[in-house]
């Protein structure tokens, strides 16, 4: 039984390398264009900027990368977020200490995503419309646990934290490195990284085989929220401020650097080097089109083409 | 321009090897309505004279908060009007909605990468742009808050008195239906600072007379629909309304049709906010009684006015108030102009 799963999940990763290696060759032609185009673009600091936005959706992304690959859908990450954010921020602004309130914050990610995988897992609704639910109901939380207001004075503690930098490199692109390391781990080493794609791959056949189907998909949901959680984190760092409309149309972003990067919808598919290469072509679009002084509805233009010819590469690579 | 990109590169490289990013607030938060430190549009030539000499090559970045509102559009051609004047290249972006914080982030941080020597940003939420605003001062780069949201550590502010909208529709109201009578606001976004002073300005003003009773003052989150939705409850409830004062334009004439649809339009006067054309044209037909114009363009130029002084080294104060007016059909044709030069005579009159 575990020698069909290996070699399943062999054929999986070899198709995996050939799909990335499309999209790292889409990011390096998006490079070369703006380059080309603009002297800044291929600097260092340009590059370590493009990065460090692109890492709050990377973050994101990967969660919304295993969900997918779990063949569900994780709607309600940018409303997880806002809740996440402003309960940490109120709080760290009521005098808890950072690491308290941090894990506070990652525990409300947690136990979203709980709610989210106990409602599909076990009560059998859709993950679309679970998350679709979830993603009012927490934005009515945080919208009420705030009365709409944002919340202010974050401690500098906490905002020198993430506005730091070790080495030159800011610390919300380490986080999300260490965050793609230990998913790669997950999914490639882990028995749980078998299950995901079980589940996602053949439901039925994972079940006959004996893979917990329903605890598996609690967990991906589960690992969703935690790391919009922990995009959420970064993001009241940087604003210095936490705003319960924080998140607006994550999920769609999440979403659009995972497909870019080559999971697919049906479950089965996915990667972590794919989708982080996937936030950064959205990031770098958004920066190269700032520099090139080209309107925004143009760059949605470009977002919108890019996903559509991600997939009809993936349609050739992958044959089916 | 090469040794100067290298040096900023180093002094980069470096200053991000060192980052530990302190953030010292040496302002207090800003209150741009009652903040002291002021001038009024007008005073700018005369206090500190001439625009100083601008340098060959000056570059200024506009942040914008979205560019599918016309309000917006057109303060970014005040930008591009004056600039123009003084040869000054304007880069005017958007984010592709008013709900991409991050995207509107990103945005102004690529420009301060860029080396953009001044920004005029209207960040979306009295938030999301204050990373760049950080990394802007680091830089030594004028960060200049333009209208509505207001970054409470910002340097500089150019916007109007958002109480000042609210408080001349009641003033007209004192002055022109001298028997009273009941009247209501429609509000914007909750916890929107505009939104708030708006609406206090209007609603402590009439209650200065005691002919006037505030019956209702409900949010309609900036959406016509939403508006036209509390203006008809409202107009059920209250058939003896005199008048409503809305936040802004869109919503006004979404109560506009409300009051119409209820056959008032008689007894019932209506004010918006912003002076967008739609207003104007209604205002015309007879509909829309009244809003407070707060001339985008003109606003526009004020504020590239403004960059260009701080990028020349003067020393402003910070909040810059930009001109506003009453529009009813009495003065309309005064100001509907497109010329901005006979508009700057009107309002300086």
């Amino acid at each position: 039984m575990s020698d069909t799963k290996n070699e399943l999940k062999q054929a999986f990763s070899l198709k995996f390398n050939i799909r990335d290696a499309g999209t790292l060759i889409g990011l390096i032609i998006i490079f070369i264009v703006f380059s080309l185009l603009s002297p800044v673009f291929f600097t260092a600091p340009n590059l370590i900027n493009i990065m460090q936005q692109s890492a709050i959706n990377a973050i994101v992304a990967l969660g919304m990368t295993l969900v997918i690959i779990s063949a569900g859908i994780d709607l309600s990450v940018g409303p997880v977020a806002a809740l996440a954010a402003v309960v940490c921020a109120s709080l760290m602004v009521a005098g808890v200490s950072v690491p308290l309130a941090v894990i506070a914050a990652l525990l409300v990610g947690a136990l979203y995503g709980l709610f989210n995988g106990v409602l599909i897992a076990y009560a059998g609704l859709q993950p679309f419309i679970v998350t679709l639910g979830s993603l009012s109901l927490c934005r009515a939380i945080a919208l009420i646990y705030t009365g709409g207001n944002p919340i202010f004075g974050i401690p500098s503690s906490f905002r020198s934290f993430i506005n730091g930098s070790v080495l030159g490199i800011p610390c919300p692109i380490i986080i999300a490195a260490v965050v793609a390391i230990v998913l790669y781990i997950i999914l490639t080493k882990t028995p749980l990284g078998e299950y995901i794609f079980a589940v996602g791959g053949n439901e039925e056949a994972a079940r006959v085989c004996g893979v917990p189907v329903a605890k598996t998909k609690i967990a991906v949901y589960v690992i969703s929220g935690v790391l919009a959680a922990i995009a959420a984190l970064i993001l009241v760092g940087r604003l210095g401020a936490a705003e319960p409309t924080l998140g607006n149309l994550w999920e769609m972003n999440a979403i659009a650097a995972a497909a870019i990067g080559g999971a697919s919808l049906m479950g089965g598919k996915g990667s972590v080097f794919g989708t982080i290469l996937g936030a950064i072509i959205l990031g770098s679009l958004t920066n190269g089109f700032t520099l090139l002084n080209i309107q925004s509805f143009y760059q949605l233009l470009a977002t919108g083409i890019i996903i559509i010819v991600a997939m009809l590469v993936d349609r050739a690579t992958r044959g089916k | 321009m090469f040794a100067q990109l290298k040096k900023k590169l180093v002094f980069t490289a470096i200053a991000a090897t060192f980052s530990t990013c302190a953030f010292a607030a040496d302002l207090p938060p800003l209150n741009s309505d009652t903040e002291k430190d002021r001038i009024d549009w007008t005073q700018l030539e005369a206090k500190y004279g001439p625009i100083p000499e601008v340098k060959e090559g000056i570059r200024i970045g506009g942040v914008s908060k979205t560019l599918t509102n016309e309000y917006w559009r057109t303060l970014g051609e005040g930008y591009k009007s004056f600039a123009d004047k003084y040869k000054v290249f304007v880069s005017y972006l958007a984010a592709a909605n008013e709900e991409d914080q991050i995207g509107q982030l990103s945005i102004a941080e690529t420009m301060i990468t860029e080396g953009y020597d001044a920004l005029l940003a209207s960040p979306q939420t009295d938030a999301n742009l204050q990373a760049a605003f950080d990394s802007a001062k680091a830089k030594g780069i004028p960060f200049i808050n333009v209208n509505d949201a207001v970054l409470p550590v910002t340097e500089y502010y150019v916007g109007v008195v958002q109480k000042d909208n609210g408080v001349r529709v009641a003033k007209w109201f004192i002055e022109n239906v001298p028997n009273g009578g009941k009247v209501a606001v429609i509000e914007g976004q909750p916890g929107v600072y505009a939104a708030k002073q708006r609406t206090e300005g209007f609603s402590e003003t009439i209650a200065t007379s005691d002919k006037f009773e505030l019956v209702a003052s409900v949010p309609a989150n900036w959406s016509r629909e939403q508006a036209y939705n509390a203006a008809t409850n409202i107009l059920q409830r209250y058939p003896d309304l005199v008048g409503f004062y809305v936040n802004n334009d869109g919503m006004a004439l979404g109560v506009v049709e409300a009051v119409k649809a209820a056959n008032k339009l008689d007894k019932c006067y209506v004010f918006g906010t912003d002076g967008i054309s739609d207003a104007y044209n209604s205002i015309r037909q007879g509909e829309l009684t009244g809003t407070v114009d707060s001339f985008p363009l003109l606003t526009g130029e004020v504020a590239m006015e403004v960059a260009l002084r701080v990028v020349g080294g003067q020393d402003l104060p910070r909040v810059v108030s930009t001109p506003q007016a009453l529009i009813t059909k009495d003065n309309i044709e005064k100001y509907s102009t497109k010329d901005v030069e006979a508009l700057r005579k009107a309002l300086t009159e």
